[in-house]
């Protein structure tokens, strides 16, 4: 019986997922989540790596790679357009970033295999999984349509508070905390969610019953990735709308 | 993280238990005491979701909060290690981050590759308006073409009436000369026989008449 839950727990231990556990860093006497910050360089670097090999020789005829990128700014091009309207150019890089970002972010978190690093205290996962990384990605959101109704109207921007009526200026105030509120609260309970169930999944039953969730995580995790920065977009494309 | 699950699901079954417990008495007077005289299930049913609602969550919340609050110490430290709203430095830095993934991108990726397409878009849509531009031009061209084709059929008409009329012209002489030939050496054959016919019948005459004194010198015995 003893044997048995120590095996038990063993098995636990590989499958677990240590909710809410993070390795410290220290900077300048500032804690810093260094599990966050070591799988977002790691996206970073796949996505910095990955444009410039694809897009360092653009060719008429495409290769295999640049059309791959081609079609992906493509996407982000589409999405900001049908978002943003006519003058969707300059805010491409945040938008196609935002996505990207996040995209690969939740998809390393489910195909990439972190667990192999061992860390002190906590353990690698999708850089989305943290809170800090969310609020951050949707408090950048917040000062970009900030930024973008200010510049196209000026502090004419500030007229939107009071329409269609007066009355409604305190819930206009509210829609600016609760924007990014639940753009960083959606992606992080998704994506938390998502791992924590594959985790309990896995710990129930070892196998074949978690791979349907898991293929749907990734579906989930790439339809989240799109919400965020359709979301973004079209937050920025309505602070830069003409008013009536 | 199974001991984690296990732990935070612990008040989880509190709560369920002290719902229960708490509700039990309240039910079972209801029906007593309000509504005796009306004991049909359904209306029963209906009564005791305002009765839970009511009262007895402001006990279960209650409750609640003083489990959590007094929770045993090995659960305490566990939901302390787990700091899920943990906001720190790490923020600031991952805004930092996205900023410089944001300009490098743009450097690498979406601004060269953006403009190449763009520039690709814009020779693609002069090469197809070149290409209709030299449509018009070959049909121009067909024009000319039959234009000329049909300069070049009339011309030869006309040269193939000409030469036909030309040799008709020489074939009617011909055929008059032909039939002057013919006629003069008709009239001359004509005139032959006509000579050899008279030539015969003074040959015939001469002879006829001794012809004539032989049958006559035959026929009549002398």
């Amino acid at each position: 019986m003893n044997g048995i839950s120590n095996a038990l727990n063993g098995l636990y231990d590989i499958s677990g997922v240590e909710v809410g556990q993070h390795f410290y860093w220290q900077i300048a006497g500032f804690q810093v989540h260094a599990q966050v910050l070591i799988t977002s360089w790691v996206v970073i670097a796949i996505l910095l790596g990955s444009a410039v090999i694809a897009v360092r020789n653009p060719q008429t005829i495409p290769t295999a790679g640049q059309n791959f990128f081609e079609y992906v700014l493509e996407f982000i091009r589409d999405v900001s357009k049908t978002q943003i309207g006519e003058e969707y150019g300059p805010w491409v890089p945040f938008i196609g970033t935002m996505f990207l970002f996040i995209f690969v972010s939740n998809w390393s978190g489910a195909l990439l295999p972190w667990k192999i690093i061992q860390l002190p205290r906590g353990e690698l996962a999708a850089p989305t999984n943290d809170i800090n990384t969310t609020v951050a990605l949707a408090l950048l959101t917040s000062v970009a349509y900030f930024y973008a109704g200010l510049s196209k109207k000026g502090l004419g921007y500030f007229s939107k508070y009071i329409q269609p009526t007066p009355i409604l200026l305190p819930i206009n105030i509210l829609e600016d905390f609760t924007k990014p509120l639940s753009l960083s609260f959606r992606l992080f309970g998704n994506i938390l969610a998502d791992e924590l169930v594959v985790v309990v999944l896995v710990s129930l039953v070892p196998s074949v019953v978690p791979i349907p969730v898991m293929f749907l995580g990734l579906f989930k995790n790439g339809i989240q990735a799109l919400i965020f920065a359709t979301l973004a977009a079209a937050y920025i494309g309505e602070s830069m709308e003409g008013h009536h | 993280m199974a001991s984690m699950i296990m732990a935070s699901s612990k008040p989880v079954i509190s709560i369920a238990a002290s719902s229960s417990f708490f509700s039990k008495p309240k039910l079972k007077q209801i029906p007593q005491l309000s509504l005796p005289k009306l004991p049909s299930p359904k209306f029963l049913k209906t009564q005791q979701i305002p009765s839970l609602s009511s009262t007895t969550l402001k006990s279960i919340s209650l409750f609640t909060v003083t489990t959590l609050s007094f929770a045993p110490p090995s659960l305490a430290a566990e939901i302390e290690k787990a700091a899920l709203f943990d906001f720190n430095l790490t923020l600031p830095i991952m805004m930092v981050q996205f900023l410089f993934l944001m300009f490098a991108l743009d450097k690498v990726y979406f601004t060269p590759l953006g403009k190449f397409m763009d520039e690709r878009d814009a020779a693609i849509k002069e090469k197809l308006a070149s290409v209709k531009d030299t449509s018009e031009e070959v049909k121009q061209l067909e024009e000319q073409a039959a234009a000329i084709m049909r300069a070049a059929r009339a011309e030869i008409a006309a040269a193939l009436n000409k030469m036909k009329k030309e040799t008709q012209l020489e074939v009617e002489e011909k055929l008059a000369e032909g039939r002057k030939k013919v006629e003069v050496e008709l009239q001359e054959a004509l005139a032959n026989l006509e000579n050899q016919k008279e030539e015969t019948i003074k040959s015939l005459d001469s002879q006829i008449a001794a012809l004539s004194q032989d049958i006559v010198k035959k026929v009549l015995p002398l």
